[in-house]
């Protein structure tokens, strides 16, 4: 046989996503790196020359780490939040026999259709001291002061949960589609029932839709901005709220940089060791 | 051993019913094929005796015990899927383990079980692999094996050989054959492939439209099909149309285009009256032109190694196929003569 030669159709092929790689993240990136070694500045956004300033500021302040690991936990929350509400959702669509089928799967994506501030605005409507639940609660002379749904940590994870939602339910929804109804049928025969059914057959054959959407939703969840910042108001501060404050605010470049690279290094982090505690050894068969 | 009676078993989705009518009685140990074109009620029944569909009207009984209510986890069945339904996330071991550790089965039997069943389709030392490791042929043993390591009452298939290759899916009939003798359990088997429910079966029940057209023994089935839709499915069939003109014993005669043919028929039909004989590709014999028999052209030859099929176009109008040995090929255009045997015919009414 004659060896052939290496084809530069796939290198050509993927240039231009190389292209857009580099230019919009690689060296964005390197920038941002190297903004966060320069020298803090006096009045200007950064000084001349180069020190470990930000970085030294951040691990010596607890009160850095504490917003870090707050920020963790909110997207914790809302990874298992869109989860648990996420599922059956996703096991209604992917398995659902029923006409509205198309429903409710616009009702899905319908947070997708709605801008992110707009959502989030809606939130501030409903959870605020004088919003719609307060309000309701309080005629109705269900509780004499308001109860604190905003500018903490709840209100942002009710928030983000709702915006997020779709980012579990699709990934998930795509898994179950994919199992082959008769293994339903076959787990039956040799004698399990239904909770049987979902707990050793469906529930393990979902989980590379359920990995996908947690890290998606989880990368959101702890990136997120505008929720955050309208929802939490000056009290409750995640990481991307700080990193905002950080460059535009306060204008120390430096600072903002260095928080931004130790969030997007905590956050693959987390995905790295989710993925490996989540591994599945099996393969579908083609 | 089970035994199963179905009676008076109807299904409809929609408007149209499905299963219509249909009532059977399984033996002990019998191995029952439902054979029949696809949209004819056979799987919709299969279902049914495993408790996956639920029936419009008329009982399911096993051993006398009507199992209508008894939903499917609780019915005792081993039941083997067109496309296996092994747990991809299980490895071999585990699949056979299922319905074991339903039935709480202790460990150390468990293992001893899966032991012997997996040596028992010849997969011993594959208990560590998954299914997606595995060949077509080796799923489908490990779907077999995973039906009857529970011991259930009865043995359901459903087209368990549709999609493996030619050569596999006929080791495979004899394989299942053995095994269902050798465990000696009531099994109900799905095809659509007459070749498979002939060579397997003790019994075939041939059905269309939702209700039994013929049931016996696969060479009663063959040889002397009920109707001219049960010989045209099962297997190939020449059918020649024309008139009952008289009767010699029991035996009628009739007149074909080609001339007059005696067949054996149990009751024959008044002079007159119009019927067809119907003859097995493989009862008819090919002989060079002038021989005794009527007179024709071979039109089309197709060689299928240890047999050949040609297609006669006779004297009188009508085509027939022929099928014999490949010794002495006729090529297309040759004058031949076709002689039926006798003994192989039956009449058809009108």
């Amino acid at each position: 046989m004659v060896a052939r030669r290496p084809s530069l159709a796939p290198l050509l092929l993927a240039l231009p996503a190389a292209i857009v790689l580099i230019v919009f993240l690689a060296i964005p990136y390197a920038n941002i790196v190297m903004m966060s070694v320069r020298s803090p500045g006096n009045g200007t956004p950064y000084g001349p020359g180069f020190s470990l300033a930000a970085y030294i500021k951040f691990f010596s302040d607890g009160f850095y780490l504490l917003q870090v690991a707050n920020t963790l936990w909110i997207g914790a929350l809302v990874t298992l939040c869109a989860l648990v509400i996420g599922f059956p959702v996703a096991w209604q669509l992917g398995r659902g026999k029923t006409k509205l089928r198309g429903i409710y799967y616009a009702i899905v994506l319908a947070p997708l259709l709605v801008g992110i501030v707009i959502r989030s605005y809606g939130w501030t409507v409903l959870l605020g001291n004088n919003g719609v639940i307060n309000r309701s609660l309080r005629e109705w002379g269900l509780i004499e002061s308001p109860l604190p749904l905003m500018y903490n940590g709840l209100g942002i994870v009710i928030a983000l949960t709702h915006v997020l939602l779709p980012f579990m339910v699709l990934p998930i929804m795509g898994a179950i589609q994919g199992i082959d109804p008769s293994l339903e049928n076959a787990a039956r025969s040799l004698g399990a029932g239904r909770w049987t059914v979902l707990r050793r057959i469906l529930l393990p054959l979902s989980m590379p839709g359920i990995q996908t959407g947690c890290i998606l939703v989880f990368v959101l969840a702890i990136s997120a901005y505008v929720t955050p910042a309208l929802i939490g108001g000056l009290r409750v501060k995640t990481m991307a709220v700080t990193i905002v404050d950080a460059l535009i605010d306060t204008f120390q470049w430096p600072f903002g940089s260095a928080l931004a690279l130790i969030l997007s290094v905590i956050g693959a982090l987390c995905v790295v060791a989710f993925a490996r505690a989540t591994r599945m050894r099996w393969k579908v068969a083609s | 051993m089970t035994q199963v009676s179905i009676s008076h078993l109807t299904k409809s989705f929609g408007a149209a019913p499905v299963v219509d009518d249909l009532s059977l009685t399984i033996d002990h140990g019998e191995f029952v094929s439902l054979l029949g074109p696809s949209g004819c009620g056979k799987t919709t029944t299969l279902r049914m005796i495993a408790g996956f569909e639920i029936a419009n009207s008329g009982t399911i009984a096993f051993d006398g015990v009507d199992v209508s209510p008894v939903p499917a986890e609780k019915r005792d069945i081993g039941m083997v899927f067109q496309n296996y339904a092994l747990f991809p996330h299980m490895t071999v071991g585990q699949n056979l383990a299922f319905g074991l550790e339903m039935r709480k089965v202790a460990p150390a039997e468990i293992a001893q079980r899966t032991a012997r069943v997996l040596d028992m389709v010849q997969l011993g030392g594959f208990a560590e692999r998954y299914p997606a490791q595995l060949s077509g042929g080796q799923q489908q043993r490990v779907a077999l094996a995973r039906a009857l390591v529970i011991e259930p009452r009865i043995l359901l298939l459903d087209e368990p050989l549709a999609n493996l290759d030619a050569k596999l899916r006929e080791e495979m009939r004899g394989f299942i054959r053995d095994l269902q003798k050798r465990v000696g359990i009531t099994t109900v088997y799905v095809t659509h492939d007459q070749a498979e429910a002939l060579s397997m079966s003790d019994r075939v029940v041939v059905m269309f439209g939702g209700r039994i057209a013929q049931q016996g023994a696969p060479d009663a089935i063959y040889d002397r099909p009920a109707s001219r839709q049960v010989a045209g499915f099962v297997g190939q069939v020449n059918i020649l149309e024309g008139m009952v003109s008289g009767s010699d014993g029991g035996r009628a005669v009739v007149r074909l285009p080609q001339g007059e043919i005696t067949v054996p028929a149990a009751s024959v039909p008044a002079a007159g009256s119009k019927a067809a004989i119907a003859m097995r590709p493989e009862a008819v014999a090919l002989g060079a032109a002038g021989e005794p028999g009527w007179a024709g052209t071979v039109v089309s030859r197709q060689y299928g190694g240890n047999l050949v099929d040609y297609k006669v176009e006779l004297a009188g109008g009508s085509t027939v196929h022929v099928q014999c040995l490949s010794a002495t090929p006729v090529a297309p255009g040759t004058a031949v003569t076709v002689r039926p045997d006798q003994s192989r015919l039956w009449l058809l009414g009108a």
